[in-house]
């Protein structure tokens, strides 16, 4: 009974890593990601590296989604521009 | 195993799982609230597991959670206003949900560690999250009115 | 090499990979068993240094060398971004017009921003004792500045933030830790060898030797290479614009 919570733990971060597959949208990636994240740090902690969790957080909660999301932006007002321009 | 992680587990399974669902399917709006909740959620497991694994230090992970937790979801707030916008979701009931959770969870690890540094870490987690959790759930429904329209100025 | 060819070269190597990885966990120790030979070493050591958090020891004790190359990759990474998104010579700068934000979301903000600094410092300063150290507590001081960014807009943080002086607290960070390295070896010993100074008292801030003080040096690197990178891609996505026409507007 004692691997209750590791099996459970491997299980939310298979579906949510294949969630993060499966969504194409890089805005909505950004948002799966986040929670594979979230998912990944209970593992690395049910599995007593919580100093592997730690480092998932600090960089999987608030960087991770600011790079992408920028780089969206980027992207997008590039191709509104070039639109906006024909 | 004891009550501690028992109560992580079925908090992980009942909170956790729907997160994880919501997140991949729907709106927008809907996956940014799931994300949200997402965070209060395993703050609170990590918080329950390290009363449960007798390890006062792993009680770091749900401080920096609860900092950087709500912060990555003004993150989308802002970012993906323009999508938010047209059907801002409400989450009133979401996010009383939370921090009836969040007090609930706290009350009762602090009730077992007992008065002292530890505990007053623990009610600065506690009220961190969920400060954090409303602020973020307000942005979310409608606090970043306007910003593509002004952006591209 | 035909196409063909090169995938038998593919299977071949594909199949030698999974055979030997079949080989190789057909030999692990059960998952969750009691034996643990590298595991209770590496405990003796950061006991006979007084390092509480083993991990810490590991990292910058026992194979300080592997962090070093772990902070150089940071490092260099954060280069190849800086050239990579410098504004080149058919973009030019527009200054982003200042964005409404909720009153409580900027309160928050603004709360908040030293609140998650003072949680990063923590973070690096007790890496010795529990889990964290430089490279998260960076990641979170980092994160804090940015803070200003979504509570307010990109012209609140830019005044804050020099790029300048990051560029130069990121450079400091990765020297610090090589000179760390270097006074072992004046000190009499080895490159990077915990041997300068006095271990402490176990389970206190200065505990660990030179560990806590690698840490710092981590932390620093870690956080203004965040900021630079950030910074960089900030630019890129609110005020770099590629010109249309002349391409002789304000910017280089």
């Amino acid at each position: 009974m004692a691997d209750v919570l590791t099996v459970l733990a491997l299980l939310l971060v298979a579906v949510a890593a294949t969630a993060a597959v499966a969504v194409r949208d890089p805005a909505r990636q950004a948002l799966v990601l986040a929670v594979l994240g979230l998912a990944l740090a209970v593992l690395f902690t049910v599995l007593q590296a919580p100093d592997v969790a730690l480092s998932q957080l600090a960089v999987g909660s608030a960087l991770t989604p600011l790079l992408i999301l920028l780089s969206v932006r980027k992207v997008r007002r590039r191709g509104q521009r070039e639109d906006g321009g024909r | 195993m004891n009550g501690w992680l028992w109560t992580a587990t079925v908090l992980l399974a009942v909170g956790f799982g729907p997160v994880v669902w919501a997140v991949a399917t729907g709106p927008v709006g809907r996956r940014v609230v799931a994300q949200n909740f997402g965070t209060s959620a395993v703050c609170l497991v990590m918080l329950l597991l390290a009363q449960g694994y007798q390890r006062p230090s792993y009680t770091d992970l749900a401080l920096v959670l609860a900092v950087l937790g709500p912060v990555g979801t003004l993150v989308y707030a802002r970012l993906l206003a323009d999508d938010l916008s047209p059907h801002p979701p409400h989450t009133n009931l979401l996010t009383a949900a939370a921090a009836l959770a969040t007090t609930a969870v706290v009350v009762a690890v602090c009730a077992a560690t007992g008065p002292g540094r530890a505990m007053v870490k623990l009610l600065v987690t506690g009220a961190l999250l969920v400060a954090g959790n409303v602020i973020a759930s307000r942005a979310v429904s409608g606090g970043y009115r306007n910003a593509e329209a002004t952006s591209h100025g | 090499m035909s196409r063909r060819l090169r995938m038998w070269v593919l299977a071949v190597g594909g199949l030698g990979v999974a055979a030997l990885l079949a080989a190789a966990a057909l030999r692990l120790p059960g998952f969750g068993g009691d034996d643990h030979p590298y595991g209770e070493r590496a405990v003796e050591a950061s006991l006979a240094r007084r390092t509480s958090n083993t991990i810490a020891s590991v990292n910058f004790d026992q194979r300080a060398f592997d962090t070093l190359g772990e902070e150089t990759i940071l490092f260099a990474a954060v280069l190849g971004t800086v050239v990579l998104l410098r504004q080149t010579r058919d973009e030019r700068q527009v200054r982003p017009a200042p964005e409404r934000v909720a009153a409580p979301v900027r309160r928050y903000a603004l709360v908040m921003l030293p609140v998650a600094l003072l949680t990063g410092l923590y973070v690096i300063a007790h890496g010795q004792l529990s889990p964290g150290g430089g490279f998260q507590g960076g990641v979170v001081v980092a994160t804090a500045l940015h803070l200003l960014y979504i509570g307010a807009d990109y012209r609140a943080l830019e005044r804050i933030r020099p790029v300048g002086l990051y560029e130069v607290g990121d450079a400091a960070g990765e020297a610090a830790y090589l000179i760390l390295g270097v006074a072992g070896l004046v000190g009499g010993s080895a490159f990077l060898a915990n041997t300068l100074l006095p271990y402490g008292t176990f389970n206190t801030l200065a505990s660990g030797g030179t560990v806590p003080l690698l840490n710092a040096a981590v932390g620093m690197e870690v956080a203004c290479a965040v900021v630079v990178l950030l910074a960089r891609f900030l630019d890129q996505a609110v005020e770099i614009e590629r010109s249309t026409g002349s391409g002789n507007d304000r910017g280089e």
